[in-house]
């Protein structure tokens, strides 16, 4: 549906962040597409480059087939003929007209007078029947709640059927509560409408929740391209590891790497690992392992060749569901997340990584 | 001697009134009262030949009901005002919008010719209009010359005529006061529109403009009011081509009819008042949603500025010409009657005889001079009489102590009267009850006090406001009592507004001239009532020279106010 090339644009040297380069990547049709990363990584670029209101200074962009930019050939279609719906961080709806003439205000838009006034009105109550906003349709928008207004926004974005969806951070002015709540309204709705979906955000647990795919992105490139699965269990290097989800990673040199295996030098000592036979890739260099893969049992003989660490009780939490410990081996901390036992401060423990819950993965690139 | 310092919501009607604003409730009572008491007095009494008032009578408002031409100046009043209106709404709506939204070249260019204009004493501007597009301007010389005959085509002693000039006159005033609106407007509402498949002008149509709405309706409003209390216009453009509205009419009653019919004059001041009344309730409560739909985020956000492409320099090209329109075109064409000892039309023939001898007569004579004297006397005493008076009265009011709510409805009362209307108060006043006081500088003095005050106090009002009360607490709770706490505290910080609301009433005391036009006497002339009698005798070349000086001067004055208003940011209009 949505093809991405070679996309840059850089701001002007010394201005902080946002700037893309060579970027690249494609969104297939009904995909609920995530661009995750931290600040100033371009994601927020990317996506207004797509909607039309920023213009990039080199690559080349298509919607289902259609060029809609070019750079090479001097095309760029204005946003507003792009035909694309868009969910804006603050909402952007409209507070001098009513619920109803922000819906049907896209409707209305449209060349050629394509709708007449009766069908305007059954669209646009339809969609806002969708999202839940129908009996708020005569009143004036600026009387609606945080959530409400998000749910007009969405309405608005959806009520002329576009081809994509984009949805800027949608859900960072909410409340935790509604923030699940909407989460999983969004969720729904895009399957059930099937519009293809880009969104942005920085909140890793959303991306994972919502998305079919996700691209992380820093620094203004692509750096892992994957579904949630993926890129929680086959982090590439050790930005996206520590970026997506909580982990422990341990630095260090590859000494042997055979059979999908890989042998890591470490400060705790050498540990055992997964290594993806990624020939193109820059080598591993470093042993991840998530906080509720780890083994915690009680003090044994610690044999550092198969990844067993003799340590101490730092610190606990009790979750409820959990019960998180950070267990101090030599100098280095690791974190457990454990739903067996009660270890008590101070007290010796063992700490056992599964050599197939283990992951070497390759530093971070520059 | 303490006044209790009250906080928001905190005031009690027991507490007793302080000496200070018992005082001041006092002096606006002296001030403001009389006005209202004379004026319904004259209006409902006749006028014995001696001058004294004669028995009861509703004849004066019978007269007018019933006169001919009343419906006629009803009408033309209305029309007047919602045309003035609309034209300096749109004129300075599309400058604003060029100036703050877009990327047009050259946007500088409109605030300093906002900034300029506002230094021209009205009479000379509109003398310039009348000038440029008269039977013997160059519009209509140009207009003779290609399409032939002899009678003027345009004729600017008409009601559009008037409009034309009115609404010129505030663009301006509506320019300045809209910028703030356009700018302070975050750009996702225009990319959701975009976005929505909302074209430039649909986008403009149906987002910038709806929200803005609020706030132009307000300006609407505001110029509405000003064009329908405003004198000079009618007078020297509607008068002479006897279109009338109110405030012309009285103007006339008191100085063309011969005797001059005071009850009449009253009787149309009287139901002027009661416009003026109805409409500014109606301000105050369009003014309080004006900026409904305005954010100011924290978020660093930017208003959305259109890439014009290649308009831009069409668009620059257009933001040159209104300023030479608004304001070249006048200067140049007084500077063009400044510098010739009679005044002709524009040709290369009468070039020969441009030189200074109006600017030398001007410069030299005591009695202009004397003018000039009187106007920064006038304006420098009323200045600096209101800012003081404001300053105890401001704060007084911005700290909600006992008998504020009273002060400031006193203060608030002289907005009411349209500037001739005032006028004509204070001259029955001076004639039954200080007749030593009619014609001379003081009388001036005296009634510019009671007209600005009310701006005065809402300068030193929002200068208060902006200072925290805990500074003052602060001072109490270190031992410090009131006026001390006032003197050290609060007026050190009170200066920027102070000096803003200095330069702000004198530009408005030296401009005035249907206030001082039947007061002044042989001994205190002012500027403006000199420009306005130089016109009716046919003195153009002294006008436009005057003029010219007093422009020079006036200038300055408007710029330093600017600055300040600008550096504390403290409103301009």
């Amino acid at each position: 549906m949505l093809h991405v090339e070679n996309l840059t644009k850089l701001y002007a040297p010394g201005e902080s962040g946002g700037g893309i380069r060579g970027l690249s990547f494609d969104v297939t049709a009904g995909e609920f597409y995530t661009l995750l990363g931290p600040s100033g990584c371009g994601k927020t670029t990317t996506l207004r480059s797509v909607a039309g209101l920023e213009e990039p200074s080199a690559g080349r962009m298509t919607i289902a087939d259609q060029v809609i930019f070019d750079a090479a050939k001097g095309i760029f279609v204005p946003a507003n003929h792009r035909r694309l719906g868009m969910v804006f961080q603050s909402y952007a709806v409209w507070p001098h007209m009513s619920v109803f003439d922000n819906a049907a205000f896209p409707l209305r838009m449209l060349p050629g007078k394509q709708w007449g006034d009766a069908d305007i009105r059954r669209l646009a109550m339809r969609t806002l029947e969708t999202v839940g906003l129908a009996e708020f349709a005569p009143r004036s928008a600026a009387q609606l709640s945080g959530g409400q207004q998000q749910r007009l926004a969405l309405a608005r974005a959806l009520v002329a059927e576009p081809s994509l969806l984009l949805l800027d951070e949608p859900l960072s002015n909410l409340d935790a509560l509604l923030r699940e709540q909407m989460r999983s309204e969004l969720r729904r709705l895009q399957k059930e409408v099937g519009v293809t979906a880009v969104y942005v955000t920085h909140d890793q647990s959303e991306a994972l929740a919502l998305s079919d795919r996700i691209a992380i992105m820093r620094n203004g490139r692509i750096v892992q391209i994957g579904t949630p699965y993926q890129i929680y269990h086959q982090p590439r290097n050790a930005f996206v590891a520590t970026f997506v989800g909580r982990s422990n990673l341990f630095r260090g040199k590859l000494l042997e790497r055979n059979n999908g295996h890989a042998r890591i030098a470490t400060a705790l000592g050498p540990v055992l690992c997964q290594a993806p036979n990624d020939v193109g890739g820059p080598p591993p260099a470093a042993a991840l392992i998530r906080p509720e893969h780890v083994v915690l049992t009680a003090a044994g003989a610690g044999d550092s060749a198969s990844n067993r660490f003799r340590g101490r009780v730092f610190q606990m939490s009790f979750l409820g569901e959990a019960t998180e410990y950070v267990v101090q081996v030599g100098k280095v901390e690791i974190l457990v997340r454990s739903m067996a036992g009660q270890y008590a401060g101070s007290e010796d423990v063992e700490v056992y990584f599964p050599p197939d819950k283990t992951l070497a993965v390759a530093a971070d690139e520059i | 001697m303490t006044i209790a310092v009250a906080r928001d919501g905190g005031r009690s009607s027991t507490a007793r009134y302080s000496p200070q604003v018992i005082v001041l409730i006092a002096l606006l009572c002296v001030g403001v009262i009389p006005p209202f008491v004379f004026l319904a007095y004259s209006s409902l009494h006749e006028l014995d030949p001696s001058g004294a008032f004669g028995v009861f009578t509703f004849g004066h408002f019978a007269a007018i009901f019933s006169s001919r031409t009343f419906n006629s100046v009803i009408v033309n009043s209305a029309v007047y005002s919602l045309g003035s209106a609309l034209l300096a709404l749109v004129i300075g709506a599309a400058q604003a919008w060029l100036a703050e939204r877009t990327d047009a070249a050259l946007r500088q260019v409109l605030y300093v010719s906002s900034i300029v204009s506002l230094g021209i004493p009205y009479v000379l501007y509109i003398v310039a209009w009348i000038l440029f597009f008269g039977k013997a301007g160059p519009v209509n010389a140009t207009l003779q010359q290609m399409f032939g005959g002899t009678e003027p085509y345009i004729n600017v002693y008409s009601l559009g005529g008037m409009i034309f000039v009115e609404g010129m006159l505030w663009s301006p005033l509506a320019f300045l006061l809209l910028s703030p609106v356009f700018r302070n407007s975050d750009a996702s509402f225009e990319e959701a529109a975009s976005i929505c498949g909302a074209g430039l002008f649909s986008t403009l149509r149906y987002v910038t403009l709806g929200m803005a709405r609020p706030a132009l309706l307000a300006l609407g409003l505001l110029v509405f009011i000003k064009a329908s209390e405003s004198f000079e216009v009618p007078a020297l453009v509607g008068l002479p081509g006897s279109t009338r509205v109110l405030t012309s009419t009285i103007y006339q009653r008191l100085t063309l009819d011969m005797p001059p019919d005071v009850g009449s004059a009253s009787a149309f001041g009287v139901l002027l008042l009661v416009v003026m009344a109805v409409l500014l309730q109606i301000y105050s409560r369009v003014a309080a949603q004006a900026h409904r739909y305005q954010t100011v985020t924290g978020k660093g956000f930017r208003p959305r500025v259109i890439r014009l492409g290649r308009w831009r320099y069409a668009a620059g090209a257009l933001i040159v010409a209104i300023p030479f329109i608004v304001v070249i075109v006048p200067l140049a064409t007084i500077l063009w009657a400044a510098l010739l000892p009679y005044y002709q039309p524009f040709s290369l023939k009468a070039v020969p005889l441009l030189g200074f001898g109006n600017f030398v007569q001007v410069l030299n004579s005591p009695s202009f001079r004397g003018s000039i004297v009187n106007s920064l006397v006038l304006g420098a005493s009323t200045a600096t009489l209101v800012t003081a008076l404001s300053a105890v009265a401001g704060w007084c009011v911005a700290r909600r102590v006992a008998g504020s709510r009273l002060l400031d409805g006193l203060a608030a009362l002289p907005l009411v009267f349209p500037a001739i209307v005032l006028g004509l108060a204070f001259l029955e006043i001076f004639v039954h009850a200080g007749s030593r006081l009619y014609g001379s500088l003081l009388s001036l003095v005296v009634v510019s006090i009671v007209a600005y005050i009310p701006y005065g106090l809402r300068y030193a009002q929002l200068g208060v406001i902006q200072i925290h009360p805990e500074l003052e607490e602060a001072a109490a709770i270190a031992g410090a009592r009131q006026p001390r706490t006032f003197i050290r505290v609060v007026l050190p910080l009170l200066i920027p507004a102070l000096i803003s609301c200095w330069l702000f009433v004198f530009l408005l005391a030296v401009r005035a001239v249907s206030l001082m036009l039947l007061l002044a006497g042989p001994d205190s002339q002012v500027v403006a009532v000199t420009l306005f009698d130089f016109w009716n005798n046919g003195q153009v070349g002294e006008l436009a020279a005057l003029g010219c000086v007093w422009t020079a001067i006036m200038t300055v004055f408007c710029v330093a106010f600017l600055v300040v208003a600008r550096r504390y940011q403290l409103p301009i209009g």
